[in-house]
């Protein structure tokens, strides 16, 4: 009796791993089948032609990359910033600390057309920036900040109080402390988030159409519109009519994006990691 | 996170200091927002006007009909899409047209049924009738697709059938025609109203939908061209005022013959000329 049990308890686990391992390939697996034929070199590196069916996504690319650089230039020193005042300034039960943490956990569950929107009426309308790379990057700051701030946050309180103690006992200044002792260890923590953060904007649909928008020319500034490589797939499979093979290749490009840019800040992080037993 | 968005805001001021307003309307560029259905037509018309017209931008955004009407009315772009006639609120605002559309009632291709009278679509989409068995087909739960607030189909359809939005008893709401196409080829009990071109064009490669007549006169693109078919509308770009400068170019090289290959190739019909 112990053993059946155990062993269907081994069975459902396995089970339950093979089946989310499955459902990744089988999706990998139907974008390749489709998108292969499409997919080629001249593909990167050529304009889109005939409302995206055929020629390239060389602009989308580049427009996706510059959003993803603004929207990272934002969030990084902001949400370190403000992640650091939640673990190490302010008390952790503090009435104030824990209202910006609830808010920061409603703002992380507000669905991104919210946040297109609101970047549409504040970067786009009010501060005159127009359809432009530089309003969809700022927009998906503000949509990749709560969930950077609190993964961070997280990581820094994970840290012991035994390191800060010993640190004060040497004498080191606060600020010393943070980028030695503290942000070194919670480097993995930070990687994390910026890359849920880094996924989830890559792959952001709505919250760029009104604010980075659809040209599909080679933005020439951050001042241009510039389409999102998720807008073009979007548009391809649910506007453009025959834009199906396309909007395939261009999902497979976009996965292969996600993945290197994740094993990018993993790299990173460990690099990171390692420095930190010799840190002066 | 009142205090992160005040840092936000304050982060967003400091860099636009650094950007410094290149991006407003200038005299070389013209914006357009509107209906996603017409949005790929006008990008394209808007990439070969820039190559006759070096150093002129033609930016095309979408959002919808309902967008390019609010925006063109605040003045927020040069030219609106109105994949539909203006109404009868809107006399502020100049229509051209420059393509046709026809939109068609879809149903799955294993679908028996082959003609619906407007008295049956209009009881299926109150919900009066729920089954196909009721109108000739098998024993299957009617899946009525509706189109979302703000669509120029939705407004077509409604006007066409008299019915109120209110009224309707919608299974599954969307956006875009392609999003109905793949609905109704998914779903075998599902209806649902596309544009014709489009369905025409999935219904050739093999996406498993077909089109119904509308009083007796076929769906198909020539019988739009004609002014035949009863569900047909224009595709518009709409101004406030009689336009002007760059604006005025561009909306008579769109109303051109120079494009008709591009309307076509976005399976619209070119304007009779």
């Amino acid at each position: 009796m112990h053993t059946l049990s155990d062993r269907a308890f081994t069975l459902s686990i396995w089970g339950a791993a093979a089946l989310g391992a499955a459902a990744f390939l089988w999706l990998l697996g139907d974008l390749a089948w489709h998108g292969m034929a499409h997919l080629s070199w001249s593909f990167l590196v050529s304009e889109p032609l005939n409302a995206g069916r055929s020629g390239g996504i060389a602009p989308i690319l580049v427009s996706t990359l510059l959003i993803l650089a603004v929207a990272l230039a934002a969030a990084i020193p902001l949400g370190l910033g403000a992640a650091i005042w939640l673990a190490e300034y302010t008390r952790r039960s503090g009435a104030l600390g824990r209202s910006i943490r609830l808010s920061l956990d409603v703002l992380a569950g507000i669905p991104s057309i919210v946040f297109g929107l609101f970047g549409n009426a504040f970067f786009c309308v009010f501060l005159g920036l127009g359809f432009s790379i530089l309003s969809g990057g700022l927009t998906l700051a503000c949509m990749i900040l709560p969930i950077f701030i609190r993964t961070s946050e997280a990581g820094l309180s994970a840290v012991s109080d035994d390191w800060r103690h010993n640190a004060a006992a040497l004498g080191m200044t606060r600020a010393s402390v943070l980028w030695h002792v503290l942000l070194p260890a919670a480097a993995p923590a930070v990687i994390c988030g910026l890359m849920l953060g880094i996924g989830r904007a890559t792959a952001e649909t709505a919250a760029l159409i009104f604010t980075s928008g659809y040209v599909d020319r080679m933005p020439e500034s951050l001042s241009d519109s510039g389409r999102a490589l998720a807008v073009h797939i979007y548009d391809l499979s649910m506007n453009v009519t025959g834009g199906d093979s396309a909007a395939y290749a261009s999902a497979l490009v976009l996965i292969v994006l996600i993945v290197f840019i994740n094993t990018g800040a993993l790299a990173l992080s460990d690099r990171w990691l390692t420095r930190r037993i010799t840190a002066t | 996170m009142k205090a992160s968005r005040w840092f936000e805001q304050l982060a967003a001021v400091t860099i636009l200091a650094g950007v410094a307003g290149v991006a407003s309307a200038s005299n070389d560029r013209l914006v357009l927002t509107g209906s996603s259905t017409v949005a790929p037509l006008v990008s394209e018309i808007g990439k070969r006007f820039e190559k006759q017209n070096p150093g002129i931008r033609v930016d095309v955004q979408t959002g919808g009909s309902s967008r390019g009407v609010a925006d063109t009315r605040s003045g927020l772009v040069n030219i609106g899409m109105v994949s539909r006639a203006l109404n009868s609120g809107e006399h502020d605002l100049v229509a051209h047209a420059i393509a046709m559309d026809g939109v068609g009632i879809i149903l799955h291709r294993s679908n028996p049924v082959q003609t619906l009278t407007d008295e049956q679509v209009k009881a299926i989409y109150r919900g009066q009738i729920t089954h196909w068995s009721e109108v000739g087909g098998k024993d299957v739960r009617i899946t009525v697709v509706n189109k979302a607030e703000g669509r120029s189909t939705l407004e077509l359809f409604l006007h066409h059938f008299a019915l109120k939005n209110s009224e309707i008893k919608a299974q599954v709401v969307i956006g875009e025609n392609q999003q109905g196409i793949k609905t109704v080829a998914g779903n075998p009990g599902a209806v649902g109203y596309v544009s014709i071109g489009t369905a025409e064009y999935e219904a050739a490669r093999g996406t498993p939908i077909k089109l119904l007549p509308m009083a007796g006169v076929a769906a198909t693109v020539d019988n739009i061209r004609d002014g035949r078919f009863p569900l047909s509308r224009p595709l518009n770009l709409v101004t406030k005022g009689a336009p002007t400068g760059l604006a005025k170019r561009f909306i008579e090289f769109a109303r051109s013959g120079a494009v008709n290959d591009l309307v076509e190739a976005q399976f619209f019909v070119p304007l009779a000329r």
